[in-house]
């Protein structure tokens, strides 16, 4: 064991050292020059080192967003890219890692124009791989709604097992789609081939994105609840599926368009409430269901405790849905000309449905089966009927992976993106204009930890875009008649989270170094 | 864990391989309370044009300074304020050389060369910590600056370490 620890201890600092271990090949000059714009495609991007390098990975991502296939060929101290002839208008991006001779990688991205310079729009996608998408995620919300939530029920409510059929069924769905959903979007994202599943490359390029912690939450909550079912004792329980359904609301807090809508203060507490809302309410048709069916007589009891919460969580889940909409639609006309008003305007519809059905049951069934336990057809057919609006509401729910909301075509251009950084050696504060895909003005501002301005003799932007395997892009920064810094025309092609790294040089022998992210969409 | 070994070992003999890609010095450990013959390795120059200048920041606590002259170059040291006073042979030094600068010489990229001072490193300094020589390597074409240290809590493998300062590792005077 001793021994094993100590092998992997060394496999860890090796890798540590080899990574840093930066090496001398570097990038002399490219045709087309880094930043053109041209008016006639190339047929090739050649770009020169300064000794003999061999290309490891070379990728192209083209205007539409699409990673495409590239013949690559190094000849002496350059590499030859032959670029496929239907390069669409507007700004491609070329990735490269190659080795130079010493053994050591070099990373680097450039980008060239074709007619101007343009911001990708994510790729619309109406192939197989959208509708296996769409599928995996209305498996992760059964696994989170349906079975965290029915192991929630029957560990605080229905004290028994009914239902716990549906709820394990539910769980394992949840799990396996939850992996399946990470795998496809890494597809997705570097739109490769199903057999792409068999490498590394999809899993760590989504596990890069806001679904990679998202997910992981997720599968942590489904696992908890699968474990809450076998647990010997009730308080082992009651603990287990309380934290699951903690983890259900983080999960949905983490990812999605409404995730990332600001203000983040009111979008994600509203996203964990209405997650955990939406699981109390889902979880408990299945086991009630079973309870109807049976003719339990410990049914009333559990009705009772069940709406006593109830009443108040979906007045919980109205307002968080309510705050929600507002924010991602911006205006009420774009219910019915966007096509996630439209969606949004599907849900609300059976969402209206299904309150009248909690009505039904709170009001006429709950009061005749607490009257006579046996008395059950009524709710067990209403719950019945919730559970198939259920199903339906959470396709609809999926479909808004394929939608921007509108506020994402608003809000951009009204405000450019501001990024404060601020360590103990220094501030930056960064202003990116318009701070969506495409052509970026970056303002640098300058300031010593204590906010004084820093005079510093260079300043070096570097962005990269991990998620896509876009490599660093460094550009020389220069410094204004207004004392801050200046870089124009930074093509962002691509929507993500851009690493950002800001270099001053503020002595001859010292400089400061600040990074962030930057969430371009 | 008999599989695992030769990846272990080839890993390890792969980051312990001489960055020969780097401005480094030759010996990269000294004692401090002695004397410190430094050997900066300058393998390349800047992507590909030639080095015409070498400049050396001297870190506080290192005194002494002595450096060889070199044919062809001219030598120049660049004297300063240290930040406290320091005892070398029993007199007192406030002040003393802070950068040392070969300039007016010509190595081409596909050259190697050294360059070479003496120096004291004084008890001030502490054992078990790493002492950075930032670097300025000025060429016909470009600057590469050899001064990125990094940050404090991630000695070894620090963020943005392209281009490294040469690192010496300080251990107790034995």
């Amino acid at each position: 064991m001793a021994r094993a620890l100590a092998a992997l201890a060394a496999l860890l600092s090796a890798l540590c050292i080899a990574s840093t271990a930066w090496a001398h090949a570097t990038l002399v000059s490219s045709e087309p020059a880094d930043g053109s714009v041209l008016a006639e495609p190339p047929k090739m991007v050649q770009l020169h080192f300064n000794e003999g390098v061999a290309p490891a990975v070379i990728g192209l991502i083209d205007a539409a967003g699409k990673t495409r296939e590239i013949a690559t060929r190094a000849v002496g101290q350059s590499v030859l890219i032959v670029l496929p002839d239907d390069l669409p208008q507007g700004t491609q991006i070329v990735s490269y890692r190659v080795v130079s001779q010493d053994g050591h990688p070099v990373a680097g991205s450039m980008v060239f124009s074709i007619g101007a310079v343009t911001g990708a729009a994510p790729p619309a996608k109406a192939s197989p791989l959208a509708v296996l998408i769409w599928l995996a995620r209305i498996g992760v919300y059964l696994g989170l709604f349906a079975g965290v939530g029915g192991a929630f029920f029957a560990a605080w409510i229905g004290q028994g097992p009914d239902g716990s059929m549906v709820g394990r069924i539910a769980l394992a769905i949840g799990l396996v789609s939850a992996v399946a959903s990470l795998g496809l979007q890494g597809l997705d994202l570097l739109n490769l081939p199903p057999a792409g599943l068999m490498t590394s490359a999809p899993w760590i390029s989504a596990l890069a994105t806001s679904l990679g912690p998202a997910l992981s939450i997720a599968i942590g909550a489904m696992a908890i609840a699968f474990c809450a079912w076998k647990s010997p004792g009730i308080l082992i329980a009651l603990v287990l599926t309380t934290s699951a359904m903690a983890g259900v609301g983080l999960s949905l807090a983490a990812s999605g368009h409404a995730a990332t809508a600001s203000p983040q203060w009111l979008t994600k507490p509203s996203l964990f409430l209405h997650g955990i809302a939406v699981a109390y309410w889902i979880g408990a048709l299945a086991p009630l269901a079973a309870m109807a069916y049976r003719r339990n007589d410990d049914l009333p009891r559990a009705l009772r405790q069940f709406s006593a919460i109830a009443i108040p969580l979906v007045g919980l889940l109205v307002l968080s849905g309510l705050a929600l909409s507002i924010v991602q639609l911006g205006s009420v006309s774009a219910l019915i000309e966007t096509s996630y008003g439209i969606l949004l305007s599907i849900k609300l519809a059976l969402v209206i449905l299904l309150l009248a059905l909690a009505v039904l049951n709170r009001f006429v069934a709950t009061p005749a089966v607490v009257a006579d336990y046996k008395n059950t057809r009524l709710l067990l057919r209403s719950v019945l009927a919730e559970c198939v609006l259920v199903i339906g509401i959470l396709a609809v729910v999926a479909g808004w992976r394929f939608t921007p909301p509108p506020r994402a075509s608003i809000v951009p251009v009204v405000t450019p993106l501001s990024i404060h950084i601020h360590t103990d050696a220094a501030m930056f504060q960064v202003l990116v204009s318009p701070g969506k895909i495409g052509a970026n003005d970056f303002v640098l501002q300058l300031m010593t930890g204590d906010a004084a301005l820093l005079t510093a003799k260079e300043a070096t932007l570097i962005l990269s875009l991990p998620e896509r395997g876009i490599e660093p892009m460094e550009r020389r920064a220069t410094l204004g008649p207004d004392g801050y810094w200046h870089v124009r025309g930074v093509a962002l092609p691509q929507p993500g989270r851009w690493r950002m790294r800001i270099e001053a040089l503020v002595t001859d022998f010292q400089k400061v170094t600040l990074e962030d992210e930057l969430s371009v969409q | 864990m008999s599989k695992l070994a030769p990846a272990v070992i080839l890993l390890v003999a792969i980051a312990t391989a001489p960055a020969s890609a780097h401005i480094t010095l030759e010996k990269r450990q000294a004692a401090v309370g002695s004397y410190y013959k430094a050997v900066f390795a300058v393998p390349h120059g800047c992507a590909g044009s030639a080095t015409i200048k070498l400049r050396v920041q001297i870190p506080e606590g290192v005194i002494g300074i002595k450096p060889m002259p070199k044919p062809g170059w001219t030598l120049e040291m660049v004297k300063g304020k240290y930040a406290t006073e320091y005892e070398l042979h029993g007199s007192k030094l406030s002040e003393g050389v802070k950068e040392v600068v070969w300039s007016g010489g010509k190595l081409a990229d596909d050259n190697f060369d050294e360059f070479v001072f003496s120096s004291y490193l004084t008890q001030s300094l502490k054992p078990d910590t790493t002492l950075y020589f930032p670097v300025v390597q000025e060429c016909e074409q470009g600057v590469s600056r050899w001064i990125d240290v990094p940050a404090e809590g991630q000695a070894g493998h620090g963020e943005g370490g392209k281009t490294p300062a040469p690192g010496l590792k300080l251990i107790a005077k034995p």
